[in-house]
């Protein structure tokens, strides 16, 4: 009788005693699904259960800081912005990862955006590339269009696109919180200002109104006041667009290719004269007020290994921080953004660098610019109110 | 007797006094808890995000206090007018309580979802607003994204949210008024519209108030169909207070810029409350 009683006991209490940890990411959708089985591996291989959750990182930056005040946290491995996550390091609400993560195994320079002098407040994870302009092959072929190696010869192609019947404007301006449009200005300063001057905003070295930031803010100007880029619309919604031959022509990160029907048909092409590239690696990191630090921790360990990695960029749209990846395991239309970024500096992204207040005003001043581009002079007064400074 | 008071008073002590008394000696301080006196409401009152002068020549953004008046400039009279419109007109028709039960769903509708909505209505692709302006071969634009037409988007938008309220309001309004009233100034061969003006407009006089006090109070801390629709933008023509409060907190980091911007709503919210108080006690006694 005893023993009919002790057998459930036992068993509820492996129930309760069984970690599940609380994995939350920006991740939705497609985006997701490609991420899950990275997650399903380390369950496999660890029996720790995973719970995902989607939080957008502008949610978070509400959210969290109310939760590191009640000394609580939402999840035990946070993807976050690398500033958020420098930023709430030093005021000690994240663990530290040293000895956790080996930085001799990671890229170059991967892990600087979340390290403050020897301190590693987060991890990163696998990145995206912001490469250039997207085009459909078959869109080109069917148009006679080629990929511009000049200025002159990009401003040409836009001309001829913008004569194609049913076409609503050459580029595509995705739009929704503000990001789409940071990173095609951002690829214009880069490309007309050298890659030093993305650094030197990030580090306000440089104020935005001198006149490397307006050499490459006045050639993205004329496009505007051309009407080459279309009305910002939804980034998600505009995607569709362009691929059914609304726009000709995308900025987006490498992420694009996860979300498309057909990647092979996927081509792309940086300004001509650009030698840097923004390298966005995906930040994470564990909380100080997490319920289960060692098992966060192997979470972490795991998702940058190259093993976990290998499985990730596998999916599609990622390119690996950690070293070791064979780039057989990288889809064809991966391999090709991976030779795009060879030979230029690779770059961290402005805004989620800088994070704080400037970057709604970024994002938000970009989409004034975007619809009256006449007003850049207002634009650039504002943007160096909020700039860092040093 | 007291003994029993002491939960909700400490309730009440706890979760509401403290809280706004912390927020008023927060919006005296600098970020070291230093106290500065005036210097942050000189410098909240002074930055462009609140009142932009410049605007004036240059257009939209004119700063989140003269949007927020803007807001009440247009959003009262048209809820008002269109809700007591609407609430006479559909008085004696069949199936007026479910038009006014449709006309209030947008009222029933978290805001939230109101600004996407809102969002969707002035928007190129999928906007109905547009497909309006089609029909009168009026160039079509997302209305939301451009400097000059964000805020009136909003501000329309939010009337189509909002007259729900004062519609079922003044309908209440109106059932109180004595049958005999009318059938008097009938038969003394009032107008239609002398009746409207002289028995209809004065009896509803305690109900206008209430609305006009939730109204402006509601105009005053609007926030939620600003923050999904256009964040404020673009390039702050649409920015509010209550989102301006949000930006400094949360995004600057500085609470003691968004204290002020608090005690300044919380003013203002009392200064429009008073006349309704007021109106209640003339009432009582």
């Amino acid at each position: 009788m005893s023993r009919l009683f002790v057998v459930p006991v036992l068993l509820l209490a492996t129930i309760l005693s069984a970690v599940t940890l609380t994995v939350i990411g920006p991740w939705a959708g497609p985006e997701m699904e490609k991420f899950m089985p990275v997650l399903r591996e380390f369950e496999k291989q660890t029996g720790i259960k995973i719970e995902y959750k989607i939080y957008r990182a502008e949610d978070l930056a509400n959210l969290l800081p109310a939760q590191f005040a009640a000394k609580k946290a939402p999840g035990d491995v946070i993807f976050m912005w690398a500033s958020f996550i420098r930023e709430y390091g030093q005021k000690g609400h994240i663990l530290t990862l040293n000895g956790v993560l080996d930085e001799a195994k990671f890229l170059p320079g991967a892990l600087d955006a979340v390290k403050v002098g020897d301190k590693l407040y987060g991890a990163a994870y696998t990145g995206k590339v912001k490469p250039g302009f997207w085009y459909r092959k078959s869109f080109f072929a069917k148009h006679g269009l080629t990929p511009p190696k000049t200025w002159d010869e990009f401003v040409e192609l836009l001309e001829k696109i913008k004569k194609i019947p049913g076409i609503k404007a050459p580029i595509a301006s995705g739009d929704g919180v503000g990001w789409p449009l940071s990173d095609v200005t951002e690829h214009f300063l880069i490309s007309f200002g050298g890659p030093e001057l993305q650094l030197d905003l990030i580090e306000g070295k440089v104020r935005w109104d001198s006149n490397l930031v307006m050499k490459g803010m006045n050639k993205l100007v004329s496009l505007l006041k051309n009407k080459y880029f279309g009305e910002p619309t939804e980034w998600t919604l505009v995607l569709k667009q362009w691929w059914n031959g609304d726009y000709a022509l995308y900025f987006m990160g490498s992420w694009i290719t996860g979300m498309v029907d057909d990647p092979n048909d996927l081509g792309v092409f940086a300004l001509p004269g650009a030698n840097g590239v923004v390298f966005g690696a995906d930040s994470a990191f564990v909380p100080k007020y997490t319920q289960y630090p060692e098992e966060a921790k192997k979470l972490i360990a795991w998702l940058c290994s190259p093993e976990g990695q290998a499985l990730q960029v596998k999916q599609g749209g990622h390119v690996a921080t950690a070293v070791g990846i064979d780039l057989s395991s990288y889809p064809p239309v991966d391999r090709e953004v991976a030779k795009i970024i060879q030979g230029v500096t690779a770059l961290p992204d402005l805004d989620d660098s800088i994070g704080g207040e400037f970057q709604p005003t970024f994002w938000d001043q970009l989409k004034l610019l975007w619809v009256a581009p006449d007003r850049l002079n207002d634009v650039i007064r504002t943007l160096q109110e909020k700039a860092p400074k040093k | 007797m007291a003994f029993f008071v002491v939960p909700a008073f400490a309730l009440v002590g706890i979760f509401v006094v403290y809280p706004v008394a912390r927020t008023v000696v927060l919006s005296f301080l600098d970020s070291d808890g230093k106290f500065v006196g005036l210097q942050n409401y000189i410098k909240v009152l002074s930055s462009r995000e609140i009142v932009n002068l410049e605007g004036l020549s240059r257009g939209f953004p004119l700063g989140a206090l003269v949007h927020n008046l803007l807001w009440i400039a247009i959003h009262l009279p048209l809820t008002l007018a269109l809700g007591l419109v609407l609430a006479v007109l559909l008085r004696n028709v069949r199936g007026g309580a479910v038009i006014k039960s449709i006309i209030f769903l947008g009222m029933v509708m978290p805001m939230i979802v109101g600004g996407v909505m809102i969002n969707f209505m002035f928007d190129r692709n999928l906007g109905i607003f547009n497909a309006f302006m089609e029909i009168f071969a009026i160039p079509t634009r997302s209305w939301t994204a451009y400097p000059d037409t964000a805020l009136l988007a909003l501000i329309f938008g939010s009337v189509w949210l909002w007259v729900g309220f004062s519609t079922v309001l003044y309908s209440a309004g109106l059932e109180t008024i004595p049958k005999d009233l009318y059938e008097a100034a009938q038969l003394d061969g009032a107008s239609a519209l002398k009746i409207f003006t002289k028995i209809t407009i004065p009896m509803l006089r305690p109900i206008t108030i209430v609305v006009v006090t939730m109204t402006l109070l509601w105009e005053l801390k609007v926030f939620d169909i600003v923050y999904v629709a256009t964040m404020g933008g673009p390039g702050g023509a649409s920015n509010v207070l209550a989102l301006q409060m949000y930006l400094y907190a949360f995004r600057a980091l500085d609470f003691n810029r968004s204290a002020v911007v608090a005690v300044l709503l919380t003013m203002s919210t009392l200064l429009v409350s008073l006349p309704l108080l007021r109106t209640l006690r003339d009432d009582q006694s």
